[in-house]
């Protein structure tokens, strides 16, 4: 488990991550989402103890990572793929992260056969592609057998075959009741493969809740046709939805599930030519969340609006 | 998950332990150690071979006033790692540097996140490096003054051995004082510049001034403390002194490197 608790880094003037409390749950993937520059990446930085948080505290399995004698042995972490000294090959860079936590070096083999590196074990990890160096993370990562895992970008620079293999493998990891966080900007993967989702933006959290919700959640909004539309948008205004005009006789409704819009119209005695709850993909609940300064929680009743 | 996650027992040492194992496999896992040993023995024999001609040049000419005597083997070495040690300082300081320069430093603190534990290793590591290679190098450039000298050679066992250790416990101390540097100093080109200043141009320009106080504040800096630990002539102090102020611009150095990984993000 990795629990935040009012973690906040300011670089001078600019706050980078701000207030952020949460918990990141084991034998679930959580998908850790947010526009480039919304504090992702400082805040996996702040939970390995490699940036010192301005306020608040970053606890892995309950202790400061700083804290740890051996945290490969509960932590495995892939923030950086190519932070490798370019002239060792990785089955040394791997023998030395071994040594360093008294993890058997046995191993090593052991993880380089299982991100499919065994062949390119003894090339210099300069002359690995982008894709090699993103496994030879994961299998940094995987080495100590830990119990957490985080993952920056991990599908970065992998082919399809590659990206597949990354999404079972983040799945079975959770499976073997393992936490696991991932953050990534691609929203198309993360509904494949997290369970939960949380959003930041700004460096403050904007969602932290089961990706269904978070779907749901867009999901909200519903489309009507109808002749007489200013005086349907009267109607649901004063039952608390927010309405945008799309044209003349089209709007799109907030706030309210389509039943209730219905129901809204039929008392108002205005005819529907279309009612349509609004399917929204990932992407665009992400969007919404991540463009406005709303906050949405797991169990409050935020607007997306 | 439960046991996976229980904490490990193992004391400080453990952790020390496995920081120094990981060290030294990354030591000899990268080229530029094994270039930076090789070029030192290399440059030790070269500049051995030097000193050695300088002597016999200075005693057989017509000036009596810059004549040396018999010379041992070992000392002409002791000399020559003037020159030499700056292989074995790159050396060193190439452990600490070149993760800074690829980003490696971010996995290395991850793997270790206890900074004490980590400089530890590292200047253990430096250091064990460099006075082996310092041993090897000392028997090299006693070598290679040997021919050299012809009668104007002397050894001795108890001497050679003597030199041969002061020779490797000196570039040990340099090594680990270089690393605690580039902590402080993070860039290659910084340390570099730091270290060769303070071993050769500051020393050599304070001398030059002829003024009493410059030349004493020379005196008190790294390379003249390095001389006198090196050299059995009591000039400007016994080796014993010159050692125990060496030491001390080692742990100078290693503090302000301990301080600066402490205190910035890595």
């Amino acid at each position: 488990m990795i629990e935040l608790r009012g973690l906040t880094k300011r670089y001078g003037d600019v706050t980078a991550v701000d207030g952020l409390s949460l918990r990141v749950e084991p034998g679930t993937v959580t998908g850790f989402l947010g526009p480039n520059g919304a504090g992702k990446s400082t805040t996996m930085r702040m939970i390995v103890g490699l940036d010192v948080p301005t306020s608040g505290t970053a606890l892995v399995a309950g202790r400061p990572y700083r804290s740890m004698r051996f945290p490969l042995r509960q932590v495995g972490a892939l923030l950086d793929a190519r932070a490798v000294h370019p002239g060792r090959s990785a089955r040394a860079h791997l023998m030395a992260m071994a040594r360093s936590n008294r993890i058997p070096v046995r191993r090593v083999t052991q993880v380089l056969e299982l991100v499919g590196m065994g062949a390119a074990a003894d090339r210099r990890a300069g002359a690995l592609s982008l894709g090699m160096s993103q496994r030879l993370g994961i299998a940094g990562a995987l080495l100590g057998d830990p119990g957490v895992l985080m993952f920056d970008e991990p599908v970065n620079g992998l082919d399809p075959d590659g990206v597949r293999w990354v999404r079972e493998l983040m799945r079975s990891l959770a499976a073997e009741g393992r936490t696991v966080l991932v953050s990534s900007h691609l929203m198309s993967e993360m509904q494949l493969t997290a369970d939960r989702l949380v959003v930041i933006g700004r460096g403050r959290l904007l969602a932290d809740a089961p990706i269904d919700e978070v779907l749901a959640a867009g999901r909200r909004r519903v489309r009507v046709r109808t002749p007489r539309a200013a005086m349907l948008a009267t109607a649901l205004q004063a039952q608390g939805a927010s309405v945008t005009a799309m044209s003349e006789r089209e709007l799109e409704v907030s706030g309210l599930p389509a039943e209730r819009v219905g129901e809204a119209a039929f008392a108002a005695g205005v005819p529907l030519h279309e009612l349509s709850p609004v399917e929204v993909s990932l992407e665009e609940a992400f969007m919404e969340l991540t463009s406005g300064t709303a906050q949405f929680t797991a169990g409050g009743a935020g607007s997306l609006a | 998950m439960t046991a996976r996650q229980a904490v490990r027992p193992g004391g400080t040492i453990e952790t020390l332990k496995g920081a120094v194992a990981a060290e030294w496999t990354k030591a000899w896992s990268v080229r530029s150690t094994w270039w930076g040993a090789v070029a030192g023995v290399v440059l030790m024999a070269a500049a051995s071979a030097q000193t050695a001609i300088y002597i016999v040049d200075a005693n057989t000419n017509t000036d009596p006033s810059d004549d040396r005597g018999v010379t041992a083997w070992g000392q002409v070495a002791a000399q020559a790692v003037e020159l030499a040690q700056f292989a074995v300082i790159a050396l060193a300081m190439l452990l600490v540097t070149a993760e800074y320069a690829a980003g490696s430093m971010r996995t290395t603190v991850q793997w270790v996140p206890q900074r004490g534990a980590l400089l530890a290793a590292k200047a253990v590591v430096a250091a064990v490096v460099c006075g082996v290679t310092g041993a090897v190098m000392a028997v090299t450039g006693a070598l290679a003054a040997w021919p050299l000298l012809g009668s104007w050679g002397a050894v001795s066992a108890t001497g050679l051995i003597g030199d041969v250790l002061t020779i490797a416990v000196y570039l040990a101390v340099m090594g680990a004082a270089t690393v605690g540097a580039a902590m402080a100093l993070r860039s290659a080109v910084t340390t570099l510049t730091v270290v060769f200043l303070l071993m050769t141009v500051v020393p050599a320009s304070l001398s030059a001034t002829d003024l009493t106080a410059a030349e004493r504040i020379a005196e008190l800096l790294p390379h003249a403390a390095g001389g006198a630990f090196l050299r059995d002539d009591g000039d400007p102090y016994s080796p014993a002194a010159g050692a125990a102020l060496l030491a001390a611009w080692a742990a100078v150095a290693l503090a302000a490197g301990l301080s600066v990984l402490r205190r910035r993000d890595a």
